[in-house]
């Protein structure tokens, strides 16, 4: 039993699942109290201490039973059981008329025998189950060992062999009868086949080694990503935008130069009778504001879904947090941002803004800004576009663009181009780059880090 | 050690059940769980589902207090652990000086002053003039208390740090009194509202339960023993009235909580069945949001076939 838990943790650890060693300690705890006798508090129990996040969650409710069976096959019918003699007899022969090769299957699901363990390891290294490590490919599997017990021609067999029965004269009713049990009978062994291969590969998912790490993705261009590794990055950049919340609030809170704050400064002077030797001020900066505005359009298109989550991550971090996205024109995007679902806020806002269909048009999005939202930028916060600054030949309103950078308090650029690309074709980057405080060529995860880093230094 | 109260988890159903709060196998089995390892429940679900009820119903089934911490941006030790009290603190200075001048006049030399005065100091910082704020209070307790942590997802990401002291250890520390752990392991409740994602420390030292929307023989459970007056058939016709609002699309789902305001508004309009007009006066008390209200009634108004039903007339609002 125990080793079957540590699977099941195995097994969804790589499932993207975090599993921390504490927490299956706790599983065993929890385990150990309400007993395994009960299947429900079982699973509950293992369910109550091994997640912790809702959208975890379908995941555990796919491996739990794969690990700790529906309750074994269903049972299945002998058909011949309760046939007349003559009825019997009558089967035998219709029998013996099948092909030799079909027999042997058929009379399996006469009988109701489910397949043994042999069987199925046999069937597992003919179709390759053994190699495999995602549980997309259950079903697949399911069909192929089917396909390798020769099913399709067992039902045609089958049909012949009802057909047969028939002429020798066999009751309507009875061959119906027959006909139902033995299509239970099947069901009941793909549902046999179908947990197997489950199974299968949800142990192979458990004792596949644990992911590399995200070193070798971080250099890796943001183009060149599959969906695994996005996800990979995805943490990663969680990890970034606390990092930056951090740095931020810190730098914020040394900068002192808030009114009076008569209880830390009371607070502060006890040890000197109450003499005001330590003057405390209200650090009245402490949190952080950003305003991010993030191009998503089509040339932009392989790097925004990255570039919205860390901006969805840093809104989760950073309570004033004001996102923009634009292609043409602005759309504020912060309240999509609600809520934990990264992704599904992601994809919703690429799916309000659907590429192709515009030019981008960074000027007329700053013009919407000023006229709608410059207010959202003072003297605390921080302007973040993200964006290639390539802005098809549209006018790049320079005049906004320096107008918000001087209300800002710092201005930061993140550029996947780097610098000999700028002012090349449509690209305006030039014009832009020395209003800002700082641009970062942001190409991948490691640059981004960098990026990060030296806007906290600076 | 926690104290366990419940042996089993069917007695803590029916003590929570005592309460007026009719608990899923789910809910009961995880806060079992939760009392009988001594480890945090973390409570998560969308508004109005009962996170916050479960912790009073458990400080009734229990007998215990509920000390409540309700979280907002900005939260932070002073307000939710404790305070000196400084004016205190200041008066018995200045009262207590005649007494400070004897004890100081009689010393000889400098150094035998300041003795005195240092072995008199812990006066001043004792835990006379400490104000207990609620964590502080659940941890000094004579009493086994239930801590409720409230809306946890609304305070700062430091104060979830802040907090790993106290849920893992059940002890505090005040730099000037060392540390103070807990006489009797508190029962903790964390709520969140899922607004945001909270970091994997504090999830890792909790036990995790999700609550959702109930199902429709549940809620009909919990509006039958909280709105008694409700004659059955109406109270089923409202519930899956309800049930499906939720699945509707809506800006804010109505919840239990809601439901139940909904049974007593109709209870004191004495409505007989749900008919229009009836829906109209008191659809406000479900729906909280003008677009809501506006896209509803439209639904109900539109195609006049079913006129109950939003969910079923969303096929019809291609438009």
């Amino acid at each position: 039993m125990e080793s079957r838990i540590l699977q099941l943790i195995a097994a969804l650890r790589a499932s993207g699942v975090r599993v921390s060693l504490a927490e299956s300690a706790e599983a065993f705890a929890a385990v150990n109290l309400m007993g395994v006798q009960d299947r429900e508090f079982f699973r509950l129990s293992l369910r109550a201490t091994l997640i912790k996040d809702a959208r975890d969650i379908p995941t555990f409710d796919k491996l739990f039973p794969l690990f700790f069976g529906a309750g074994g096959p269903l049972p299945l019918n002998n058909v011949s059981e309760d046939l007349t003699p003559e009825e019997a007899s009558m089967l035998a022969e219709a029998m013996r008329q099948l092909a030799e090769r079909l027999r042997g299957q058929l009379q399996r699901l006469m009988d109701g025998k489910p397949l043994s363990r042999e069987e199925l390891e046999q069937l597992a290294n003919l179709v390759g189950l053994n190699n495999i490590e995602d549980l997309r490919y259950q079903n697949w599997m399911a069909q192929r060992m089917e396909r390798a017990l020769s099913f399709p021609e067992v039902r045609d067999a089958l049909e012949e062999l009802m057909q047969a029965l028939a002429q020798m004269g066999m009751d309507r009713q009875r061959l119906e009868q027959m006909r139902d049990l033995i299509q239970q009978n099947m069901q009941g062994m793909r549902q046999q086949l179908s947990q197997f291969a489950g199974e299968r590969i949800a142990e192979n998912l458990s004792s596949q080694p644990r992911d590399e790490g995200v070193d070798g993705l971080m250099n890796r261009p943001f183009k060149a990503l599959s969906d695994g590794e996005k996800k990979t990055l995805q943490r990663e950049v969680r990890r970034l935008a606390a990092a930056l919340r951090t740095r931020i609030a810190l730098r914020q809170k040394r900068a002192k130069t808030g009114q009076l704050d008569a209880k830390a400064t009371l607070r502060a002077n006890l040890k000197h009778q109450s003499v005001p030797l330590e003057i405390r001020h209200r650090d009245r900066t402490r949190k952080p504001k950003i305003v991010v505005i993030c191009d998503v359009s089509t040339s932009m298109r392989f790097c925004s879904e990255l570039m919205l989550s860390f901006l969805f991550a840093l809104q989760g971090q950073v309570r004033k947090t004001h996102a923009f996205a634009f292609i043409d024109h602005l759309e504020y995007i912060s309240d999509e941002f609600t809520g934990t679902d990264g992704n599904a806020a992601v994809s919703h806002v690429l799916r309000r803004l659907p590429s192709g269909h515009y030019n981008t048009d960074l000027g007329h999005a700053l013009h919407n800004f000023v006229d709608e939202f410059l207010d959202t930028l003072n003297g605390q916060t921080t302007l973040i576009i993200v964006g290639d600054g390539r802005n098809n030949y549209n006018d790049p309103r320079i005049d906004l663009f320096n107008l918000m950078s001087r209300r800002a308090a710092r201005t930061v650029w993140l550029n996947p181009e780097p610098p000999d690309m700028w002012g090349s074709g449509d690209s305006d980057m030039r014009q832009y780059a020395p209003l800002c405080g700082a641009v970062f060529k942001v190409g991948n995860l490691n640059e981004l880090t960098a990026a990060v880093n030296d806007m906290l230094a600076g | 050690m926690a104290e366990n109260i419940f042996q089993s988890v069917p007695e803590l159903k029916k003590a929570l059940s005592g309460q007026q709060y009719i608990s899923s196998d789910e809910i009961a089995t995880i806060t079992f769980l939760a009392n009988n390892l001594g480890k945090p429940l973390l409570a998560e679900g969308p508004a109005g589902v009962g996170k916050t009820e479960l912790a009073k119903a458990l400080a009734g089934a229990t007998g215990r207090e509920l000390i409540r911490l309700q979280c907002y941006e900005g939260l932070d030790e002073t307000k939710a652990l404790y305070e000196w009290e400084y004016a205190k603190q200041l008066l018995y200075t200045q009262l207590l000086r005649d007494k400070l001048n004897d004890a100081l006049s009689k010393a000889e030399s400098l150094s035998q002053a300041a003795d005195r005065l240092a072995a008199e100091e812990d006066v001043f910082f004792s835990t006379r003039f400490l104000l207990q704020r609620p964590l502080l209070r659940a941890i000094l307790s004579d009493q086994p208390v239930v801590l409720l942590i409230d809306e946890i997802d609304r305070a700062d990401a430091e104060f979830e740090a802040f907090l790993l002291e106290i849920l893992s250890d059940f002890q505090v520390s005040v730099p000037e009194l060392g540390t103070l752990a807990a006489k009797h392991r508190p029962f903790v409740i964390l709520t969140s509202n899922n607004t945001r994602e909270l970091s994997e420390a504090l999830k890792r030292r909790c036990l995790y339960l999700f609550i959702d929307y109930p199902t429709l023989e549940e809620e009909l459970a919990v509006v039958h023993l909280k709105v008694p007056a409700l004659n059955e058939k109406l109270a089923r016709e409202a519930v899956d009235f309800v049930q499906r609002l939720r699945r509707a699309d809506l800006r804010k789902s109505p919840s239990i909580s809601e439901t139940l305001d909904w049974a007593h508004a109709l209870v004191a309009l004495n409505a007989q069945n749900l008919d229009q007009p009836t829906l109209e006066q008191t659809l406000s008390v479900l729906l909280k949001h003008e677009t809501d209200l506006a896209k509803v009634k439209r639904q109900m108004s539109h195609p006049p076939s079913r006129p109950r039903y939003p969910d079923e007339l969303n096929r019809f609002s291609g438009n």
